[in-house]
């Protein structure tokens, strides 16, 4: 399918968005590099105590003072090597030495255990390992504990409160977000509440302070020091648009496996189920939601509601005498970060095409071109299978459509596919749609459901 | 005199490169300046073999003292070594000289046929209409790739360039013939060039639209075994028109093209998608009324999903056990 050059850079900064919700790269701790040294040198040349004293607030300091000995940096370390391969941020949630913290911060060392180990680092320099209980990878949480107990005759771990759902906030409301931002070192960022994320799968809170790699994993909290969200990421084409995981799922998470036995080998099986039980949910809703009406004038064309999916459209008129068309284009907004890649996303996108100035067997020539230009190769060869594709004229009550459905299988996430439907209306000579739906990380049997559920919202308006 | 044989030394195209004639025996043959027949081949003996005739009057030939000996049609004779010649004209390789022996005793093989020349003007009504129809091509595709008004600048920009590769790929062919066998062959080399790029534009559309039309997915699929054979089939006729004694060799070489081509081809289909076809799904698609295939309903269509799981599985097993 062809994307104009407008739509081309709407794509990007949806593309951008999704990747700072879920992807490594922009979540504000990315599982990459430690912070840049040239970066360090030049901020430690500067003078730093009058700027951050003109900056911080009163609540800040305060909130900060009282949280400071609560938060923590999460660090991936190579097995026999004290290199890190990637730091974030994390806080202690009880005595006992459970931290909460986001999956994507510890995902290498809980996909490769075998190469990776955990350890924390505590405001004044202490260094000691953790292990892992328990994973959220839906809401990109995990529950760790330190290995070793305190010792006989010092004092238990301080833990943070969460502030429970009866206090909600309103919006506007002032909160402060807490890590170690490029590994640079602990801060307090403050910003304000603004209500969740609209349109997204799960639930997320909208923060308007300026969240910073690294910090992934660290805890908001409110003016009494109540933890409201964990930080998660940011949009890296906006200013102070970031993210955090609501508390309640962070303090479920802790109920759940506040006495669970240490995780032992690789997390894939546990990614994998909850991966599976997303895509059960999310194919449901996405059936039950069914589709928008009155989409083209001539046919049925399949565009989904706007509740959890995002939809842009573009209009290109040829200015040569060529083929005009129209495009829309959903998106989820939610992927689910599952270590080297996301999935568990949905994307439904047709262009309709008018080629009237062009006559019948150059608009035969665009469309099939259009038709042809299709990806299907979204992973590495490591992560998934080459595709496999079936295809037919298929009937829909008279209206004949060429569709293709192309499957992948993930290796590492048995019963799991990806999978993409191609359709192209075949009654006109100078004019058509063609659509393209996607569903990473489903089962099969989803699979054909919405297979099914895209293929069968096509037909005629009104059947001539 | 009367001349009682003739010693050819042969170029590598068959062709005499220059002769020695033979008046009265011996006929001696060798780098040395005393020989009938000074060789300038440094594998060659000062007096690599000499022919002579016998009492009774057989002609023999004797090598001379050589280190490489003497290769006599499918005979090779040793330093010392003799033979009779016979009632055919002998082939003779001394060192990477060949050479060919005639007696006057000889039969003389018939005239053959002039060859038609594979000149400019020969056949210039194919010519023409080749080019008309590859020109009628290049129009037609231009007008299909282009919207109205960048029609013409394209059909400039293509036909030019279309020309300059033609024109190229022509003058290279040219090139070896000339070298190989003081013809140019310009005309045929055109003419084959021109018929290969029809067939490939034939083949295609061809393909294409039987695919489309029946639904037939596999046709496109392996359409690339007919371009090879096109390929091939190019390569033969060029080939013909540079070395003009091996047609045997020529046909190797072109089936070879074929085989070898297809089999890198389906060998590299395996290794970007796992299969053998090189189209992962039809995606040729005409004017409605070229359809002859009928639809299916979603249920037909949904049943024949249902075998690509067991595929996906074996891959995505195979691929983990693997590691």
């Amino acid at each position: 399918m062809q994307i104009p050059f407008r739509r081309r850079l709407a794509l990007t900064l949806t593309t951008l968005w999704v990747a700072a919700c879920c992807a490594g790269s922009v979540q504000a701790a990315p599982p990459g590099k430690p912070a840049h040294p040239p970066a360090a040198s030049a901020l430690s040349a500067l003078p730093a105590e009058p700027a951050a004293s003109a900056v911080v607030s009163l609540s800040a300091r305060k909130v900060y003072e009282q949280a400071r000995s609560q938060l923590v940096q999460i660090r991936t370390v190579l097995k026999g090597q004290a290199s890190q391969t990637s730091v974030g941020s994390g806080f202690f949630v009880s005595a006992q030495g459970h931290i909460i913290t986001n999956f994507h911060v510890v995902s290498e060392a809980a996909l490769k255990p075998e190469r990776h180990d955990l350890v924390y680092v505590t405001a004044d320099g202490r260094e000691a390992p953790v292990q892992m209980l328990m994973l959220d990878v839906l809401h990109d949480l995990a529950l760790l504990k330190v290995t070793a107990p305190p010792p006989a005759g010092t004092p238990a771990f301080d833990a943070l409160g969460f502030r429970t759902e009866n206090q909600p906030l309103a919006q506007g409301e002032r909160m402060y977000s807490l890590g170690n931002p490029l590994d640079v070192g602990f801060a307090v960022i403050e910003g304000n509440y603004n209500g969740l994320v609209e349109r997204s799968f799960y639930p997320q809170i909208f923060f308007s302070g300026s969240l910073s790699a690294g910090m992934s994993g660290g805890p908001a909290l409110d003016q009494e020091g109540r933890v409201i969200g964990v930080n998660v990421a940011r949009r890296v084409d906006g200013e102070q648009v970031s993210f955090l995981v609501p508390g309640t799922f962070a303090s479920a998470l802790l109920a759940r496996g506040r006495n669970a036995a240490p995780l032992t080998g690789s997390a894939w099986p546990i990614v994998s189920s909850q991966i599976m039980q997303h895509q059960a949910v999310l194919t449901d809703r996405f059936i039950a939601q069914g589709w928008k009406s009155a989409t083209h004038p001539r046919y049925k064309v399949p565009v989904p509601p706007d509740r959890f999916m995002r939809c842009w459209g573009s209009s290109e008129p040829s200015r040569t005498g060529g083929l005009d068309f129209e495009r829309s284009d959903c998106v989820m907004d939610t992927r689910i970060f599952v270590g080297d890649f996301n999935t568990g996303t949905l994307g439904v996108r047709h262009e309709s095409y008018d080629g009237r100035k062009l006559g019948t067997l150059r608009f035969a020539q665009r469309y099939a071109q259009s038709f042809r230009n299709e990806n299907f190769q979204r992973l590495s060869a490591e992560q998934q299978t080459k595709p496999q594709c079936q295809e037919d004229f298929v009937d829909r009550d008279g209206l004949a459509l060429r569709a293709v459905v192309c499957l992948r299988a993930y290796k590492k996430m048995p019963q799991l596919y990806d999978l993409s439907v191609l359709v192209a209306t075949l009654d006109q000579t100078q004019a058509g749609v063609q659509g393209r739906f996607d569903a990473q990380g489903v089962s099969y049997a989803s699979a054909m459901k919405l297979t099914q559920h895209y293929i069968d919202a096509y037909g005629w308006v009104v059947k001539p | 005199m009367s001349c009682v044989a003739l010693l050819e030394v042969l170029d590598r195209d068959g062709s005499v490169r220059r002769s020695a004639r033979v008046d009265t025996w011996p006929l001696r043959a060798g780098r040395a300046l005393d020989n009938h027949l000074v060789l300038d081949d440094l594998h060659t003996a000062a007096h690599h073999f000499s022919v002579d005739i016998d009492e009774i009057g057989n002609v023999i030939l004797t090598a001379g003292p050589s280190v490489n000996g003497l290769e006599c049609g499918a005979q090779h004779l040793a330093a010392g070594a003799s033979l009779v010649v016979g009632e055919q004209t002998l082939a003779l390789t001394a060192g990477r000289t060949h050479l060919r022996l005639r007696l006057a005793s000889h039969a003389l093989a018939g005239e053959q046929k002039l060859l038609a020349t594979r000149s400019l003007i020969s056949n210039l009504g194919t010519l023409a209409s080749l080019t008309a129809a590859a020109l009628a091509l290049l129009v037609f595709s231009t007008y299909l790739d282009t919207d109205s008004e960048g029609f013409v600048r394209a059909l400039g920009t293509l036909g030019i360039s279309a020309l300059g590769a033609v024109l190229a790929w022509c003058g290279l062919w040219t090139l070896l013939s000339k070298i190989f066998t003081h013809q140019a062959h310009f005309g045929w080399h055109l003419r084959v060039v021109l018929t290969a790029l029809l067939a490939l534009q034939l083949v295609d559309a061809g393909t294409s639209l039987l695919a489309f039309s029946l639904s037939w997915p596999w046709i496109t699929d392996f359409s690339f075994v007919l371009n090879y054979a096109i390929g091939a089939a190019m390569l033969y006729f060029h080939l013909q028109a540079v070395d003009t004694h091996k047609p045997r060799r020529l046909r190797i070489v072109a089936v070879s093209t074929v085989v070898v081509g297809v089999a890198l081809n389906m060998w590299f289909n395996v290794q970007n998608t796992d299969r053998v076809g090189s189209e992962l799904y039809m995606n040729h698609l005409f004017p409605p009324a070229l359809r002859l295939a009928k639809p299916v309903d979603t249920a037909t269509f949904m049943q024949r999903l249902l075998p690509l799981k067991a595929t996906l599985d074996d891959q995505a097993k195979k691929a983990d056990d693997d590691e």
